[in-house]
């Protein structure tokens, strides 16, 4: 589904290397996890598959379902099934909630040539799943992301996720700020959107989320590659010895 | 809030209500030295000019400078846009020299000044700490020895009495002297600075300044010279009917640092006298000037007589790429302030800040704020702005920022909040903002209130008396600024606050 | 050229009607006033941002190019509709003018009658409003403009009243002076609507009783020729409360002046401006809001997009006087740049003299927020339709001050026009 082929990138403004040659090859219903240290370039991957400015792709591919995605634009990429969930989900005030999802979908079957979807159906759509993930009414009227505690806004995020459908969700720090209560039903959303044809990529610090989300596959990442590979055991390692002795292993 | 904040908190306050126990006059600063002193004739035209001029042993091409300033002023008018109001001022009923007899030799040493000026700022108490160091005596506060030296140049009426710590700041490579002594000693380093950043024609008070100024600081910090200690500059007025007009000039040369401190006093007189300063700061590429004021000029009494104006021109600037220059004022004294200290960002990712407290009280007036101008890309500017208005006074903060077409993704944010304390005082905001380019981004929030009655209660309730809890929660207010200077005024400066408000509540 | 010479010129270039004795001193009063002060000029602290000579000079406006003959935007509301036609008063296609709670003359009628109610009130605010800031513009309409109504409600008033103003002469110069008086206890809502004219100068005397609600809501045309420059002048007494919001859509040079006066307690003000523009586009919203009385509230709520050249400039203040106390004053003023070549200029001002009050103000301008706009584009919406959501959300603040629905949908969908249009462009 996703594959990404020696992915070299560093910032736009000042030439420092973010990531030295990432190779990563997701298929189709696996769920991947990336550890690692901060500054390792987790969340620089997550913003480079995506399409944020900032960055510029010095060497190297990623291919989404066969189409090279680096030179398309971020909403082309989301209509193609790529969804990123943010660590930091963006505030627009002005923008109802509502408004802001019903677009985004809409936009995205327009480009697919699926018919739009009507204000009614939406509505009913939009409320069983808000329903699953606790999200009342209320929050759903206010402005995208605004005056939301940190929890909300990674609920919302995972309603989104839920509303568009995505073919391949890349969780970035889903976690961080998030008690346990909350982990668990952002987890369980995130678990009920796991099907054969649908892949994820979640990034995360700690091992705690993949108690919830169990990956079929880890990589340790560090200095902007990924150092090793192994199944869901190695999140255990890391979180029993630390990153130290697989930096050590490293380097 | 966590324990340690309330304990710091109360450390900090205990210390501004003390200094309002210990302090029993309202002006402390109002004695005036018995002095001989010798004035020139009142009034200005071209032969006072040159009188000043050969006072201070000058070249011609100073005198000329001088001269040519003056025939400017004489065709200017007195601006009237800010919020002020006071009697017209007569500019030829003004000494514009004035000099203690004593510093007719210049002394070569401290030792050699006359002791009655040194007794002078030992009586000027807490607040620079100047006298022990004048005293040539490195002690803190508390009497132990002090960490950070700071070197001192002395102003008394119009002319620098002396200069300490010359010696060591030589060896770094730092001039520090007065400017007097720059033009006779450092002449090309003035002639290319002088006036390069306020130049003379800027305003009716800077040109005056120009023609008339008799002395002054002057600091050259040359190319990656981090100047060892912190530079003072005393600023006293004495004698009677005498305008002091100094003039100070400040260069970090390229990757250097500067801190700059600057006191003001003057003795209760029931006259107006005038004050019409000019500083220039030069800062080059990688540079930094910190410049803090403590201004407590004689804000006249009661009943709003006498005390000083003050009209200043203060500039900073920001010549290379990456300069920074940061300004602190704490502006608690005078009668009247006219006064915008500004920053040129000219290099780019240059950065200028302006953080002030400026608190009128009785029947002062305060017209003052800063002007950010964004020239260069990627500058940056940050303006902090508290005042504080009591009794009758009118407290105003004037600003502009302005983003030129070429200062791309240039930033700007202010804050400028005002607190009123009675309800026959007034507090104003007028700022100007241009954004001539849509990369930058400029907010601009601003916020007046008064002391908020919960608080009050609050501090009631736990015991603390009406003025005390005043001053404990306006120096919560202007917390932000407080910090931002240096150790030595923050605490003086938290005293004043207290001091300044005295009997303008209850 | 000096400025008592444009002034005289300009003044001979009208000529005072014959009236009634109240409507000409009130002329004459306006007249004398213009003479001592003169036009604006730029050197005047007040027109520092816009240029007055688009409004002052003596000639007609330059041909200008109609590019919209518009009927009015608010057709489909239910209304009753009174009709300007390139200045004047066109009785055959407005609407009757007898309706109960209302009475309605135009100036050049009521202005005859020598006991008219409106003799106590023509005029008069826009004397009261000439300090601290002259605004002789103003003193050049209340001297010389014969077109305009005198409105009086004594009811409360459900269809909005919708003066529409045709704009079809391509040199067409007006003065149109309106006063309105809304009773004790009376409300009305006053839609205006329509280009006016290529040159255009309207003035409105808005006086609200005690508890009365007046209602405004005003779209200047969209040609992008025309030059305007309106005052509102509005005398609020106790319990009362006024709206008025302004939706400007392209213009040469266009400049709205308010001034409000807060005359009785427990009383709202709430100015709203929203101003769409390019190509030239030089807008200026020109307020002052005086506090006069203890516990009223105001809000002065302005935002501007701006693109290719246009400048945006906003000027506003709010004044609390000694004894105005728990006086709530906010105003905020926003300018979005969407590209590099535009400008946007900004004095917010507080002058207050009561302590137990709570005044803040903020201004911000800049370009669309690229971590929004990052955010949009990443659920998959297009570029351009991301752009339209979030110039949209910044206008919103502005717009939310209509208090009718329908209204504020009709407003938004011309918002959306002109971002269409753009895109186009």
């Amino acid at each position: 589904m996703l594959y990404i082929n020696n992915l070299n990138v560093e910032l736009e403004n000042e030439k420092k290397k973010i990531l030295n040659g990432v190779n990563l090859d997701i298929n189709a219903g696996e769920v991947h996890a990336i550890m690692g240290p901060n500054g390792s370039g987790k969340s620089t991957l997550s913003y480079v598959l995506s399409g944020k400015d900032g960055y510029r792709v010095t060497e190297g591919s990623a291919t989404f379902e066969g189409r090279e995605i680096l030179e398309l634009s971020p909403d082309e990429r989301a209509s193609l099934g790529l969804f990123l969930a943010f660590q930091y989900p963006v505030e627009i005030p002005g923008v109802g909630n509502m408004t802001f999802l019903r677009t985004a979908l809409n936009s995205q079957r327009k480009s697919r040539g699926v018919e739009e979807l009507s204000a009614a159906e939406f509505l009913k759509i939009v409320r069983e799943k808000a329903k699953n993930l606790k999200i009342d009414a209320e929050m759903l009227k206010r402005p995208v992301n605004v005056g939301f505690s940190g929890g909300e806004k990674k609920r919302n995020e995972i309603l989104q996720m839920a509303m568009l459908e995505p073919k391949m969700c890349i969780l970035d720090e889903t976690d961080s700020g998030l008690d346990v209560d909350a982990m668990k039903l952002v987890a369980e959303g995130v678990n009920a959107l796991r099907s054969k044809d649908r892949s994820f990529l979640v990034i995360t610090h700690y091992q705690r989320l993949l108690d919830h989300i169990v990956p079929d596959v880890v990589h340790i990442m560090a200095d902007g590659k990924i150092i090793k590979s192994g199944g869901a055991d190695l999140a255990l390692e890391v979180e029993n010895n630390g990153y130290s002795d697989l930096l050590a292993e490293y380097n | 809030m966590s324990n340690t904040d309330t304990y710091e908190r109360e450390g900090v306050d205990q210390d501004t209500v003390e200094a309002v126990r210990t302090v029993g006059q309202k002006y402390k600063y109002g004695f005036s030295t018995d002095i001989e002193m010798e004035y020139a004739p009142k009034g200005v035209n071209a032969d006072i000019v040159k009188l000043i001029s050969k006072k201070n042993d000058e070249p011609s091409w100073m005198t000329d400078w001088r001269l040519s300033a003056l025939k400017r002023w004489e065709k200017l008018v007195e601006p009237n846009w800010a919020m002020v109001n006071y009697p017209e001022i007569d500019f030829q009923d003004i000494h514009y020299y004035a000099k203690p007899k004593s510093m007719e030799k210049k002394p070569k040493s401290l030792a050699e000044v006359d002791p009655k000026l040194l007794e002078t700022y030992e009586k000027l108490g807490i607040p620079l700490k100047e006298q022990i160091i004048l005293a040539g005596v490195e002690v803190g506060v508390d009497g132990t020895q002090e960490q950070r030296k700071v070197a001192v140049d002395a102003v008394f009426d119009s002319v620098s009495v002396g200069t300490t710590f010359k010696t060591e700041l030589k060896a770094a490579g730092v001039i520090f002297c007065s400017i007097s002594e720059a033009i006779r000693e450092y002449p090309d380093l003035v002639k290319k600075y002088l006036g390069s950043v306020v130049p003379q024609s800027d305003n009716y008070y800077a040109t005056l300044n120009a023609a008339v100024f008799t002395d002054g600081s002057f600091v050259y910090v040359p190319p990656g010279v981090r100047c060892p200690m912190e530079l003072s500059t005393y600023f006293r007025i004495n004698a009677e009917n005498t305008g002091q007009f100094e003039r100070t000039l400040i260069i970090a040369d390229k990757g250097s640092y500067v801190s700059y401190l600057e006191g003001c006093t003057a003795p209760q007189r029931d006259t107006n006298q005038l004050h019409a300063a000019v500083v220039e700061l030069v800062i080059e590429e990688d540079a930094e000037i910190k410049y803090s004021t403590v201004q407590n000029w004689y804000p006249g009494d009661e009943n709003g007589k006498g005390g000083i104006y003050n009209f200043v021109t203060k500039r900073a600037d920001c010549r290379g790429d990456r300069a920074k220059v940061m300004w602190t004022q704490v502006e608690t004294g005078s009668a009247v302030t006219w006064k915008y200290p500004s920053c040129i960002l000219r290099g780019n990712e240059s950065q200028g800040e302006f953080y002030s407290i400026a608190i009128t009280n009785n029947h002062q007036q305060a017209d003052t704020g800063t002007k950010m101008v964004h020239l260069g890309q990627n500058t940056k500017s940050r303006i902090v702005s508290k005042g504080i208005s009591a009794g009758f006074a009118q407290n105003t903060y004037r600003g502009l920022v302005s983003m030129h077409p070429k200062a791309k993704k240039s930033r700007n944010f202010t804050q400028c909040d005002s607190l009123l304390i009675g309800d026959k005082c007034g507090a104003h905001t007028i700022p100007y903002i241009e954004c001539k380019n849509n990369s930058s981004r400029i907010e601009h929030e601003a916020t007046t209130s008064k002391v908020d009655d919960d608080q009050l209660f609050y501090c009631h309730q736990r015991g603390i008396g009406e003025e005390e809890a005043v001053a404990l929660i306006v120096n919560g207010f202007c917390k932000d600024v407080l910090q931002a200077l240096p150790m030595e005024f923050a605490m003086e400066a938290q005293a004043l606050v207290a001091i300044s408000l005295e009997g303008s509540v209850g | 050229m000096p400025k008592t010479n444009l002034t005289e010129q300009k003044i001979s270039s009208y000529s005072l009607p014959t009236e009634a004795s109240w409507a000409i001193k009130s002329r004459k009063s306006a007249l004398n006033w213009l003479e001592t002060t003169g036009l604006p000029n730029r050197r005047d602290e007040y027109w520092k941002n816009t240029d007055p000579s688009y409004f002052n000079t003596i000639k007609k406006p330059e041909r200008n190019k109609i590019d919209y003959v518009e009927n009015s935007i608010f057709e489909n509301i239910d209304r009753i509709n009174i009709v300007f036609e390139d200045g004047y008063f066109n009785a055959s296609k407005s609407d009757e003018l007898l309706l109960k709670g209302i009475e309605i003359d135009t100036i050049s009628v009521a202005n005859q009658k020598d006991n008219h109610w409106s003799a106590n009130y023509f005029g008069v605010l826009e004397k009261s409003s000439q300090v601290p800031v002259e605004r002789t513009l103003a003193s050049l309409n209340t001297a010389f403009a014969v077109e305009g109504l005198a409105i009086r409600i004594t009811d409360k008033i459900d269809k909005p009243i919708s003066i529409t103003y045709l704009h079809t002469n391509d040199t067409s110069d007006v003065l149109i002076h309106h006063v309105i008086k809304i009773e004790k206890n009376a409300s009305v809502t006053i839609l205006e609507s329509g280009g006016v004219a290529s040159r255009s100068n309207c003035l409105m005397e808005v006086f609200v009783c005690e508890n009365a609600e007046f209602d405004h809501v005003r779209v200047q045309g969209r040609s992008h020729e025309k030059i305007a420059v309106t005052h509102l002048f509005a005398n609020l007494l106790k319990d009362s409360s006024m709206k008025s919001f302004t939706l400007t859509v392209n213009g040469k040079s266009i400049r709205n002046e308010y001034v409000v006066d807060i005359n009785g307690e427990n009383s709202k003000a709430h100015l709203g401006g929203a101003a769409v523009g390019d190509r030239g586009f030089s807008q200026d919203d020109t307020i002052f809001v005086s506090h006069n009385n203890p516990n009223c509230e105001s809000r002065q709520v302005f935002k501007k997009v701006l693109r290719n050249g246009a400048k945006g400039v906003f000027q506003g203040k709010i004044l609390v006087k000694d004894g105005a106390q728990k006086t709530d004053g906010y105003q905020i003023s926003q300018g979005l740049m969407l590209d590099d070549d535009s400008s946007f200029l900004a004095k917010p001002e507080l002058e207050i003299y009561a302590d137990d009050v709570i005044c803040s103000h903020g201004s911000t301008c800049g370009e669309i927020d690229n971590a929004a706009l990052f955010y949009l584009t990443s659920r998959g919406i297009p570029m351009a339709e991301a752009q339209d959501m979030l110039v949209l959300a910044f206008l919103n603040d502005a717009i939310e001050e209509i208090s009718d629905e329908s209204i504020r949908t009709i407003i938004g969908s011309r918002l959306k026009d002109w971002m269409v249009k753009r895109h186009k462009s």
